[in-house]
């Protein structure tokens, strides 16, 4: 079949052109090693090579903190406005799409956020093919997410073939035109990993809640919270109000919680759904692979292996996840 | 709108946490309008314990006969009594050498010298008044000071904190000090609230805001010695802000 390729030493002259359209931000790796979605200023090539960056693309939809609402004695609660010019991701991995498809389902399909759709209408995907390392399970286990994107790079010998997911990614090929070339060229079937075509895993109403590993999990976890900032799906948010100093005034702040959080699970009264580490682990799990709501079903486990790399203590669902879904291969 | 009146308060301490509020500059004006200061010794004189105050902020340890006694009347004369800063919540540094005997520890300091103050092994506020709310930190966050009186003024009182100094550090996208560095880093055991104010400067914690709650000391401690890091420095280390991390 006759595709779209673009030799690896276009790709500045691509960016250059995608430039011209919008900001650009793609993984960077930072004079620390560390790899961070980040603006990609002229010159500078993404680091498309790295596994994961440490946060995943979540954090351009929903802040780590920020303020969700306005009150003034005179205007009541208000919604903060927000500016949101077009934004090209460059270099998204597969996991990283089913991330913000899952999201999507999240804040914008039932009661949409209007803060995280006004940020997402602005975001423009660019989704390239990768080799998962040691930590990633993307190849492992099957997700019915999508790794929906505007553009998506197939990594070949020597380049990329480019194929369009929508009429926005039209518009960028166009954008690029002259420095494509066709070419005749199998690509791999599906370089998305099991993205795409997965088979859901069966729903369990209910996890024993006797199984050890809850108990063995929770004596080492160190309740830091850092699997759920790095998770590309995670979304459970704690919301605060904070007044001002002049009496009249207040902001309503959401930030990125934790289910291993003592907070978590606490309600008026100082009760709380799940004491111990152990309950909270277990319906970290229940809402990890099983989902909740209109989401139950849907695991939103992409395998990106974020979790397991930053976890202080080394901690790991997906084996237990292995054992205990009845996933299809 | 009535001001509220406060007493602020420093025991055994550096004063640093009553400096931090004094150094919410921009915030100022509008305290003095929202704020009577009646008792502030390092701030207005005269200063005068002479009235009730809807809210005592105390900075410091206790540590002589004294504080013990201006605490209490604080306390009998304030509606909420906060403890300011880590010595306040903790002890802090100058609790460092408690259960070490007092007299050994005044003849290495002062040798044969006479010395007139009397004291003790320095104890948190906690230890002798019912304390409403603690702000820990050495000192505070601003914006914490700024919070807490903002609260006041409609009766409510700080909500604690439960997740270490790591969340908001992941937050601002680092690297791990301690995984990734191989440094000696307290954030995992320490509460958060700082925004990572060290690790984000490449400085590991060194634990000045105090044991999170539900802090998971066993897997710390083997996580450290995995890092050659062991159990005596890691303990000596926590201990410089919060001497009840046990052995």
């Amino acid at each position: 079949m006759a595709t779209q390729f673009i030799a690896n030493h276009n790709l500045e002259l691509l960016l250059e052109r995608l430039r011209t359209y919008a900001e650009v931000h793609a993984p960077v790796r930072g004079d620390d090693g560390g790899v961070r979605f980040a603006a990609l200023t002229p010159g500078t090539l993404p680091d498309l090579a790295a596994p994961r960056t440490l946060l995943p693309p979540k954090k351009y939809l929903l802040q780590p903190r920020e303020t969700i609402l306005n009150y003034t004695d005179e205007a009541g609660y208000q919604l903060p406005s927000v500016i949101s010019s077009p934004l090209i991701l460059f270099g998204l991995h597969p996991c990283d799409l089913a991330g913000i498809n899952y999201l999507d389902q999240v804040f914008t399909c039932d009661d949409p956020d209007p803060l995280y759709a006004a940020r997402r209408s602005a975001l423009i995907l660019v989704g390239v093919s990768c080799s998962p390392d040691e930590f990633c399970s993307c190849h492992r286990s099957a997700s019915p997410l999508k790794a929906t994107s505007d553009l998506f790079l197939n990594v070949l010998d020597g380049g990329f073939a480019v194929t369009s997911g929508s009429p926005r990614g039209d518009e960028l090929l166009d954008l690029a035109n002259g420095i494509f070339e066709e070419r005749e060229s199998a690509i791999p079937e599906d370089m998305r990993r099991f993205f795409g075509h997965a088979v859901t895993a069966e729903v369990r109403p209910e996890l024993d809640a006797t199984l050890p590993e809850w108990q063995e999990l929770a004596d080492r976890c160190l309740g830091c919270g850092v699997c759920s900032i790095c998770c590309p799906t995670c979304y459970c948010f704690d919301v605060l109000e904070f007044g001002g100093l002049d009496g009249r005034s207040a902001a309503r702040v959401r930030q990125w919680d934790n289910c291993l959080f003592k907070s978590h699970g606490e309600v008026a009264g100082g009760m709380s759904f799940r004491k111990n580490r152990a309950e909270r682990f277990r319906y970290r799990y229940r809402h990890k692979y099983h989902g909740f709501g209109a989401l139950q079903g849907i695991p939103s486990c992409v395998g990106c292996g974020r979790c397991r790399v930053v976890c202080p203590a080394g901690l790991d669902l997906r084996p237990l996840a292995e054992r205990l879904e009845r996933w299809l291969p | 709108m009535r001001r509220l009146r406060l007493a602020i308060v420093g025991l055994t301490a550096c004063s640093g946490c009553q400096l931090s509020l004094l150094n919410c500059e921009d915030e100022l004006p509008e305290l003095l309008k929202r704020f009577d200061f009646h008792f502030f010794p390092m701030a207005c004189s005269p200063a005068l314990l002479d009235d009730e105050y809807d809210a005592a902020l105390v900075e410091g340890c206790v540590s002589m006969p004294h504080e013990r006694e201006l605490l209490e009347e604080l306390r009998r004369r304030s509606g909420y009594l906060v403890a300011l800063g880590t010595c306040a919540v903790f002890g802090g540094v100058a609790a460092l050498r408690n259960g070490e005997d007092r007299e050994q520890l005044r003849r290495h300091v002062y040798d044969d010298n006479q010395v007139a103050v009397e004291t003790c092994d320095p104890q948190p506020l906690a230890s002798v008044v019912a304390v409403d709310a603690g702000v820990t930190g050495c000192p505070p966050e601003k914006e914490e000071l700024l919070r807490l009186l903002a609260g006041l003024i409609r009766g409510a009182l700080p909500v604690g904190i439960d997740y270490p100094v790591c969340t908001e550090c992941r937050m601002r996208e680092n690297l791990c000090l301690l995984t990734e560095r191989n440094m000696l880093c307290l954030g995992i055991l320490t509460e958060g609230g700082c925004g990572a104010r060290c690790p984000g400067l490449s400085v590991p914690c060194e634990g000045c805001r105090g044991p999170l709650v539900e802090a998971n000391l066993t897997e710390a401690l083997e996580i450290y010695a995995q890092k050659s890091f062991d159990r005596a420095t890691v303990l000596g280390r926590l201990r410089r802000f919060c001497p009840e991390w046990q052995s």
